[in-house]
C-alpha cells in the first residue's frame, strides 16, 4: 500500500480545504467573536499546508530506510511471500471481518460470529484446519466467558446461547 | 504525609487490586514477549477490562501490564533477533550478538534487572517533580495550557523517526478527528454528516485500538511468519548482574535521567529514551569498538532508560492530561472514565490515589524481578505459538473489547476504520503516534485556543504577554522550526567542507 507521496499529499491539501471550508460554513456563537468554526479552519488550512509541502518533497530527506535485518547464518530465510495479484488484499481482511462482526453478531449471535472470524484469520495466516478448527471451536467461549460472564458486556445471544 | 501513605496502603492492599495487578502482569509479559505486538497495544486491549474494576485496579492493571511488557519486548529481542516491542528494537542485535557468544543469561538478566531499576528511578522521579510542578501549575491559564498542549504536540512530531512534515500533517489529522461531534464551543454538530453515531465524537480508545492492533494483524497478513525459537536451557539469569550494577553505575544513572527526562517530555516515549539513551552509551563509552559485537554496556543504559520514560511519562499527564507517551495517552483515557481527573488539584484532592500509584509503579517494578525471570525460562514455549492462533484471539478482544467501551456496535467500526487509517498511515511513512496524540488531545487544545482568544477579544498578542506562556510559546515555535534549522544546516556544510577541499 505504498503510495507516491504526491497522491497523499493531494489527498491531504483536499481534506485540508474541505475541513477549512465546512468549518467556515458553521454557525459562530452569537455576541463572540469566535466558536466551533475557527478551530477547523486553522487546522484545515494547516492540513493543506502539510499536504502541499509533502507534495513537493519538502521533508523527504528526514526519512529513515526501514533497515532490513540480514539473514544470519543458523537462521533459514523464509520463503518469499506469493506475490499474486490479489495477495494485497489480504490486508484488508481484519477490518472486513470487523465490519461483518457489526453486521451478523445481533442475528447469529457472538458464539457463531466469532467463531468465524477466527476460523478465517487463522487460515489465512497459513493454519491448517486441524488447528484452526479447535481454536475456532474453543476461543469464542474463553472470550465469553471472560468479557461476558465476568465483565458482563451484554454479548448478542443470538442463535446459540452460552450454558452459563 | 503519613496518614496519605497509610490511606494508599489500604487502597492498594485489596484482593481486588492485588489479583488485577498479578493478572496484567502476566498478560503484559506474555503480550510483550510476542514479536509484533507492542506494550501500547496490550495497554489498549486492557482498557475495556478496566471499564469494570475500581479505580485503584484498573490504575493498577495499566501500571503492571505497561512496565512488563517493555520489559519483556527484550526476550525475542535477545533469543531471535526480533524485538518484541519497538522499545527493545534499538538494541535487540546487541543482545542477539551476546546470546550467540553463549551470554543470553547475562543479556536477558541485565533487560530484567536494569528495567526494574530504570522503573523505580522513573517512579521516583514522578514522586519528586510532579508536587512543585503541580504548584506552579496552579497558576495556569488558558494561555498556558494552550502553549503547553502545542509544545507537546510538536515534540511528538519531533521524535517521530520520520519526516517532520509528515509528522505534521499526523497530527492535524488527529486534531481533526477530535473536531467530530458536538462537544465544541458552539455545541453545533460538527462533521457529523447527520449520522448520529457522530455526535458523541469519535472515542480515543477505539481509535487507539484501531490504530495499534488492528492495523498490526493487517500487517500480519503480509508479512512471513518469524522463525521458532530454538530451546535451550538458561543457567542462572541474575548472576553477574550486581557487579555489572557496580561496574556500569555511571552508565545506569545516566539512562534513567535520559530515560526520565525523554518520558517527561510530551510526546516521546520509552522507544525514543532506549534510541537516545543506546547511542549515547555507544558515544560516551570508553570502548566504543566493542559495541555491536555482544559488549553488554550499551543494554545497561538504554534498559535503564526505557523503564524509566514509562513512569516519568505519568508527570505531564497526571499534571495537564498531555500525555507523555502513547501509553500515558492510554492511561488519561482510564483516569478520566474513573473520576481521577488529571490536573494540578489532583495531588492536593486526591493525594491517596498519587501515592496509591506510586506504591504501585514500585511494586510492579519489584515484581518485574521474580516474573520476569520465569517468562524467560517459559518464553520458549510461549513463542511456540504461531501467529495462526495469536492474531484470531487479538481480533476478538478488538471486536468485544470496542463493542464493551459504549456497548454500541458504532465503536467496532471505529476500530474497523481507524485500523484501515493507521495501515495506510504507517505504510506510507505518516507516524501513527502523531495522530494519536492529536485525537486525545484535540478537545484540551480547542478549548484552551477559543477560551484565549475569546478573553482576548480575538487578539494574538496576549498569547504572548505573560511571561510562562512566552517562554512556552517560544519552546513550541522553536520545535516547530527545529527541523528547518537542521535541513538548512545540512545545506550549509557540505558547501563548507567543498570549499574547504578547494582551499
Amino acid at each position: 500500500m505504498r503510495l507516491p507521496d504526491s497522491v497523499t499529499g493531494s489527498f491531504l491539501v483536499v481534506l485540508g480545504a474541505a475541513a477549512a471550508y465546512g468549518g467556515w460554513l458553521l454557525p459562530p456563537v452569537p455576541g463572540q467573536p469566535v466558536g466551533p468554526n475557527v478551530f477547523p479552519l486553522v487546522i484545515g488550512i494547516g492540513l493543506a499546508l502539510c499536504g502541499l509541502a509533502i507534495v513537493f518533497g519538502i521533508g523527504h530527506s528526514f526519512e529513515e530506510q526501514e533497515e532490513l535485518i540480514p539473514i544470519e547464518d543458523g537462521q533459514v530465510a523464509a520463503a518469499p511471500p506469493p506475490q499474486g495479484k490479489l495477495y494485497g488484499l489480504r490486508a484488508l481482511l481484519p477490518p472486513a471481518l470487523l465490519l461483518f462482526y457489526v453486521v451478523a453478531a445481533d442475528r447469529l449471535g457472538f458464539i457463531i460470529t466469532a467463531a468465524i472470524m477466527v476460523y478465517v484469520t487463522s487460515t489465512t495466516l497459513g493454519a491448517k484446519w486441524k488447528l484452526a478448527l479447535p481454536l475456532a471451536a474453543l476461543s469464542p467461549f474463553a472470550i465469553h466467558l471472560i468479557f461476558g460472564k465476568l465483565l458482563r458486556v451484554p454479548l448478542p445471544a443470538g442463535l446459540l446461547p452460552t450454558p452459563w | 504525609m503519613l496518614k496519605t501513605l497509610v490511606e494508599a496502603f489500604a487502597l492498594i492492599s485489596t484482593w481486588e487490586v492485588i489479583i488485577a495487578m498479578f493478572a496484567a502482569s502476566v498478560y503484559g509479559l506474555v503480550i510483550g514477549s510476542l514479536p509484533g505486538l507492542s506494550a501500547t497495544m496490550a495497554t489498549a486491549l486492557l482498557v475495556p477490562v478496566t471499564f469494570y474494576l475500581s479505580p485503584i485496579a484498573a490504575i493498577a492493571t495499566i501500571v503492571a501490564a505497561s512496565s512488563m511488557a517493555i520489559f519483556s519486548g527484550d526476550i525475542p529481542g535477545a533469543l531471535l533477533r526480533i524485538p518484541g516491542t519497538p522499545a527493545s528494537a534499538a538494541y535487540a542485535d546487541e543482545a542477539y550478538a551476546m546470546t550467540r557468544k553463549g551470554q543470553a543469561e547475562l543479556a536477558l538478566g541485565a533487560g530484567v534487572w536494569f528495567s526494574a531499576v530504570g522503573g523505580i528511578a522513573g517512579v521516583l522521579s514522578l514522586m519528586i517533580l510532579a508536587p512543585p510542578l503541580a504548584e506552579i501549575a496552579l497558576s495556569f491559564s488558558t494561555f498556558e495550557y494552550f502553549w503547553l498542549a502545542l509544545l507537546g504536540l510538536m515534540c511528538a512530531t519531533l521524535v517521530a523517526r520520520s519526516s517532520p512534515v509528515k509528522a505534521i500533517a499526523g497530527m492535524f489529522l488527529g486534531l481533526l478527528v477530535s473536531c467530530i461531534g458536538i462537544e465544541n464551543p458552539g455545541g453545533v454538530p460538527r462533521f457529523t454528516f447527520g449520522i448520529t453515531d457522530l455526535f458523541g465524537g469519535i472515542e480515543p480508545i477505539p481509535a487507539l485500538v484501531g490504530v495499534f492492533a488492528v492495523a498490526q494483524v493487517m500487517r500480519a497478513m503480509l508479512t512471513p511468519e518469524p522463525p521458532p525459537l530454538p530451546r535451550r536451557k538458561f543457567g542462572s539469569i541474575m548472576a553477574g548482574q550486581w557487579k555489572l550494577t557496580k561496574q556500569y553505575h555511571w552508565q545506569m544513572t545516566r539512562g534513567n535521567i535520559v530515560g526520565i527526562i525523554i518520558g517527561v517530555l510530551p510526546g516521546a516515549g520509552a522507544d525514543m529514551a532506549a534510541w537516545v539513551s543506546y547511542a549515547m552509551s555507544k558515544r560516551f563509552s570508553k570502548e566504543p569498538e566493542k559495541f555491536g559485537t555482544g559488549h553488554v554496556e550499551g543494554l545497561v543504559e538504554a534498559g535503564a532508560s526505557n523503564n524509566a520514560s514509562i513512569a516519568s511519562g505519568w508527570v505531564p499527564s497526571l499534571l495537564f492530561g498531555i500525555p507523555g507517551d502513547t501509553i500515558a495517552a492510554i492511561a488519561i483515557g482510564v483516569l478520566y472514565m474513573k473520576g481521577l481527573n488529571p490536573g494540578p488539584t489532583l495531588f492536593t484532592e486526591k493525594a491517596s490515589s498519587m501515592y496509591a500509584i506510586y506504591l504501585m509503579f514500585i511494586i510492579a517494578n519489584i515484581l518485574m524481578i521474580p516474573l520476569g525471570i520465569a517468562m524467560i525460562r517459559v518464553a520458549a514455549y510461549i513463542l511456540l505459538a504461531p501467529r495462526s492462533t495469536v492474531m484470531p484471539i487479538i481480533m476478538l478482544c478488538c471486536a468485544v473489547g470496542s463493542f464493551a467501551i459504549g456497548n454500541n456496535m458504532f465503536g467496532v467500526v471505529t476500530v474497523a476504520a481507524f485500523g484501515v487509517i493507521g495501515y495506510v498511515m504507517e505504510a506510507n511513512g505518516y507516524p501513527v503516534a502523531a495522530m494519536v496524540l492529536g485525537i486525545v488531545m484535540g478537545t484540551m487544545v480547542e478549548q484552551a485556543f477559543v477560551t484565549s482568544l475569546i478573553k482576548s477579544d480575538g487578539s494574538i498578542l496576549p498569547f504572548f504577554e505573560r511571561p510562562v506562556s512566552a517562554i512556552l510559546a517560544a519552546m513550541a515555535i522553536g520545535a516547530l522550526l527545529w527541523p528547518v534549522m537542521v535541513w538548512v544546516w545540512r545545506k550549509v556544510k557540505p558547501v563548507q567542507t567543498a570549499a574547504a577541499t578547494i582551499r
